[in-house]
């Protein structure tokens, strides 16, 4: 009995005695959503936004307090800014949570590899954090703007990108993503953007809110290695995510000539400047789904990089005159519209290959698996080999639905 | 030893009795002047039937070859030699005559006294099913069981224990069904693992026979329902009665019956076998809710989703102690008003609950000292708790359990938890049968009525780990 209970008593004081180690009460951690990261003179600032959580406890909107705070350290890295901020601010910065990485465009054009280090590194922040740069601009200014109905800033944000998924012409890259590029050689990664936009239209309002600016994540930004070196606009990045297959949803505006005529024709008239004059009648087709298959192919010693894409969509508007329940009809707009997305995928082929000279949609990768001793030979200039390849681009449409309507809204009158 | 003697008797029954006061010994003479002389207990036997069925034709009609039973107008006579047996029978109500120059005594069973009427018992309510309700009285109980099984089989086997209070129990249980090694075993335990002085509960027969008397678990089940004692036995397995408990004891208890209610054998199958999964889910979050609870806030706040971290992190803004502490306290406060609710006359109680609901509640949160996720989850715990009733004792000990090692270690020592009280658990048996049947060891038929209840009529074979020899219930309809 007596030896029973000496060990019980031996468990508990161990239990007690290494337990609670880590423990941490919520009243001590400073629960931190978005993160930045600017170099300042050679040093590292880090801006975190932290959750006031007083805040969440009901208040009329009166008292409350402010939402979120900002607090800023400096220092040689990013783990030395961290350890600034303590001095400063009386709680933990807890970054388990942290859902964005804002990077400052100075700080991704120095490269950030070994900043990143850290966070890969680090048990509390997760790799699934997405990672931004701040187009033109430093960190902590795009911080802080607040456009939307949420009213923590860092989820207003976090909300933009998961917008990404009904309009693919921005960029949600997290960490392990951007790592798993940049240590691939048959790719070079690409980071979405974040610009902070002057309201423009809607200032001139009268009873608008006095909120300036407002947050834009179209576009993305390119990267050599781990420096950034430009940006794609917004039609580019839906290009660039179509090839890489990241397309789920998201519309396609294309036109259709006003008779139907043979391919030739078509093409005419789909040629890209008439688009932006807004000469034709456009059509828009939502997509359900999408699929890309890349590949390479050698013949006779040239490289040929395939792209095929299969799409699938309903119709959702109409702008022409077009009967909609002839089947060939229907054929003619598939056509039309394949060819949109052929072009506008052509056109960030172009300009990967004339402007960046880079890789970034991972044909490498295709080109490694498929011909691998070939590979060992080019691999240290692929990016060149790459950047004077021919393009084939293939794209098929179904459309599985037409909407509610059969006679579009433009039907002459009396027809 | 009964002598022929009137007047040695008399002072025998006195000094064994120790001159008590109750006791009654009345002499008298019949017409042709036979001295007799009655004893027994005061307010044990019905004195109206004493005097019409004994008294008066012994009076008018008892002749001199002394044969009583000629002319008793009752049924049940029994001759005795024994003094220590006659004590016995009048203790249970047994009036005892002795007659002049006749070296025995007759015990005629008059046995009277007031009982509680049969109700429904309060802590088995149910929505269907039979109403009624075991009472303290154990010849009323065995005929609530036998109105169920009517059946020659049935078969009630009685035993007196406890050496002071000279305790009636009695096992009950089906001939041709019963598992007769548990059946050995029962009556194997009774026999040598009671020596105690006094039975005055079924609890202490259940506490001096179980099979694990350290474990958190109890081992052997307890019902106030007639028709849940039926179904049991009907199992094969054992019921020991108890006079004076409204508590029968059903053995083997197996983990699975705590999950199971009459109720769900009298509705259909499917919503049955609902409300068994969701039984099973307030088990396991009654016992580990307020521990995980408290290890998600002080260790893993990472795991617990943004929008409702910040929530929990503003709740718990100004509560001046650790998460741990505050589970603990919560949960104390809930048994304190558990406890004196019922102890309380019913006129205070609603007075507790007002108390209670207010202090605990809303006063707690707004003067913060308890966070307000605290209080929702304590209240849930208790709620799910509620669900299964007969696992109650272990549950609570079980939580305060993981408070201490989510509040200590976080998931970890949560994880390690789980499973050594799992293996714990598991290792129980019940006069020889694995607690964890069906479900560990596996059993394909046993399957069928365990968390899952299926249609009746597939239920065609009785539980196997019971039953060994009459193991079919009923014939396959569906395959004729």
């Amino acid at each position: 009995m007596k030896k029973v209970l000496l060990l019980s008593i031996f468990l508990i004081i161990t239990l007690i005695l290494t337990g609670c180690w880590n423990a941490t009460e919520l009243n001590n951690i400073g629960i931190t959503l978005l993160l930045g990261l600017d170099i300042e003179n050679g040093k590292v600032v880090l801006t975190a936004e932290v959750i006031n959580p007083t805040s969440a406890k009901e208040k009329t909107s009166m008292e409350r307090d402010y939402v979120v705070k900002y607090v800023q350290g400096i220092g040689n890295n990013i783990f030395e800014a961290f350890r600034d901020i303590t001095l400063k601010f009386d709680r933990r910065i807890f970054v388990a949570h942290n859902k964005v990485i804002i990077l400052g465009e100075e700080f991704a054009k120095k490269g950030l590899i070994k900043e990143i280090d850290l966070l890969s590194r680090d048990n509390e922040e997760r790799e699934t954090a997405y990672l931004f740069v701040a187009k033109g601009a430093k960190a902590y200014e795009v911080m802080g703007i607040n456009n939307g109905l949420e009213e923590i800033p860092a989820n207003y944000l976090l909300k933009l990108i998961e917008n990404y998924k009904l309009n693919p012409k921005a960029m949600n890259i997290d960490i392990i993503h951007f790592l798993k590029d940049y240590y691939d050689r048959g790719i070079e990664p690409t980071l979405g953007i974040i610009e902070k936009k002057n309201k423009k239209q809607i200032m001139k309002m009268s009873n608008t809110s006095n909120e300036k600016y407002e947050l834009s994540i179209l576009g993305s930004a390119v990267f050599n290695k781990d420096r950034l070196v430009g940006y794609l606009d917004g039609n580019d990045t839906k290009g660039l995510n179509f090839i890489k297959g990241r397309v789920k949803h998201g519309i396609i505006v294309f036109p259709i000539p006003e008779t139907y005529m043979d391919k030739e024709t078509v093409n005419f008239f789909l040629s890209k400047d008439k688009i932006e004059n807004k000469d034709l009648d456009l059509n828009t087709l939502d997509i359900t789904k999408t699929k890309t298959k890349n590949d390479i192919e050698i013949i006779d010693g040239n490289i040929i990089l395939k792209t095929n894409i299969v799409l699938r969509g309903m119709i959702w508007e109409i702008q022409e005159d077009i009967d909609m329940t002839k089947l060939e009809n229907i054929k003619i707009l598939e056509d039309a519209c394949s060819y949109a997305v052929e072009e506008g995928v052509r056109s960030t082929f172009m300009k990967a290959q004339n402007e960046f000279r880079m890789d970034i949609f991972g044909f490498g990768d295709i080109f490694h698996r498929k011909y691998p001793k070939e590979w060992a030979k080019i691999k240290h200039n692929w990016n060149e080999i790459f950047s004077q390849t021919d393009v084939e681009i293939e794209v098929k449409t179904n459309i599985i639905r037409t909407g509610l309507t059969n006679i579009p809204a433009n039907n002459v009158k009396g027809d | 030893m009964v002598s022929k003697s009137l007047k040695i008797n008399k002072e025998q029954i006195k000094s064994l009795f120790n001159n008590t006061s109750d006791l009654v010994v009345y002499e008298f003479e019949t017409l042709n002047n036979i001295k007799l002389m009655i004893c027994y207990i005061e307010g044990f036997v019905e004195k109206s039937l004493l005097d019409r069925d004994i008294i008066k034709p012994i009076i008018l009609n008892l002749d001199d070859n002394r044969d009583i039973k000629k002319v008793l107008y009752v049924s049940n006579v029994n001759e005795f030699n024994s003094l220590q047996e006659i004590a016995d029978k009048m203790v249970y109500g047994g009036v005892a005559l002795f007659v002049d120059k006749v070296s025995q005594c007759y015990v005629v069973n008059l046995n009277h006294w007031d009982k509680r009427s049969i109700e429904e018992p309060q802590s088995e309510a149910v929505i269907r099913g039979p109403k009624e309700g075991f009472i303290e009285d154990l010849a009323t109980n065995k005929v609530m069981l036998r109105r169920r099984i009517r059946n020659n089989n049935l078969v009630f086997e009685d035993y007196i224990v406890g050496k002071q209070t000279r305790t009636s129990i009695s096992i009950a249980y089906i001939q041709d069904v019963v598992n007769e090694e548990v059946l050995a075993e029962v009556k194997k335990r009774i026999n040598w693992n009671i020596d105690i002085d006094g039975i005055l509960e079924s609890g202490y027969i259940q506490q001096l026979i179980e099979d694990n008397p350290s474990s958190l678990i109890c081992t052997i089940g307890d019902t106030q329902k007639p028709d849940v004692v039926a179904g049991k036995l009907l199992e094969g397995r054992v019921a020991v009665f108890c006079d004076g408990t409204p508590h029968v004891l059903t053995m083997p208890k197996l983990f699975i019956e705590d999950i199971q209610s009459s109720e769900d054998y009298y509705s259909r199958p499917f919503y049955a076998t609902f409300l068994r999964l969701l039984r099973i889910n307030c088990l396991l979050l009654s016992i580990i809710l307020p521990g995980l609870h408290v290890a998600l806030q002080t260790f893993h706040q990472e795991m617990i989703p943004t929008v409702l971290l910040t929530t929990m992190a503003g709740a718990r803004e100004g509560v001046p102690f650790p998460a741990m502490i505050e589970a603990f306290f919560m949960t104390f406060m809930l048994e304190l008003m558990k406890e004196s609710g019922i102890r309380l006359p019913r006129a205070v109680g609603s007075a507790v609950s007002i108390v209670g609901a207010l202090v605990l509640g809303q006063a707690a949160v707004e003067a913060g000292l308890v966070s307000a996720p605290m209080v929702i989850v304590v209240a849930a715990t208790a709620i799910a708790e509620f669900a299964v009733p007969a696992l109650t004792e272990a549950i609570i000990i079980y939580r305060f359990i993981f408070i201490l090692l989510g509040g200590f270690m976080g998931l970890y020592a949560i994880t390690c938890g789980i499973i050594v009280i799992s293996i714990q658990i598991l290792s129980l048996n019940s006069f020889g049968i694995p607690y964890g049947f069906p479900l560990a060891p596996v059993n394909k038929q046993g399957l069928k009525d365990s968390v899952v209840r299926f249609p009746l009529r597939s239920f065609i074979y009785r539980p196997k780990s019971l039953e060994k020899r009459n193991i079919i219930r009923q014939k396959d309809i569906r395959k004729k």
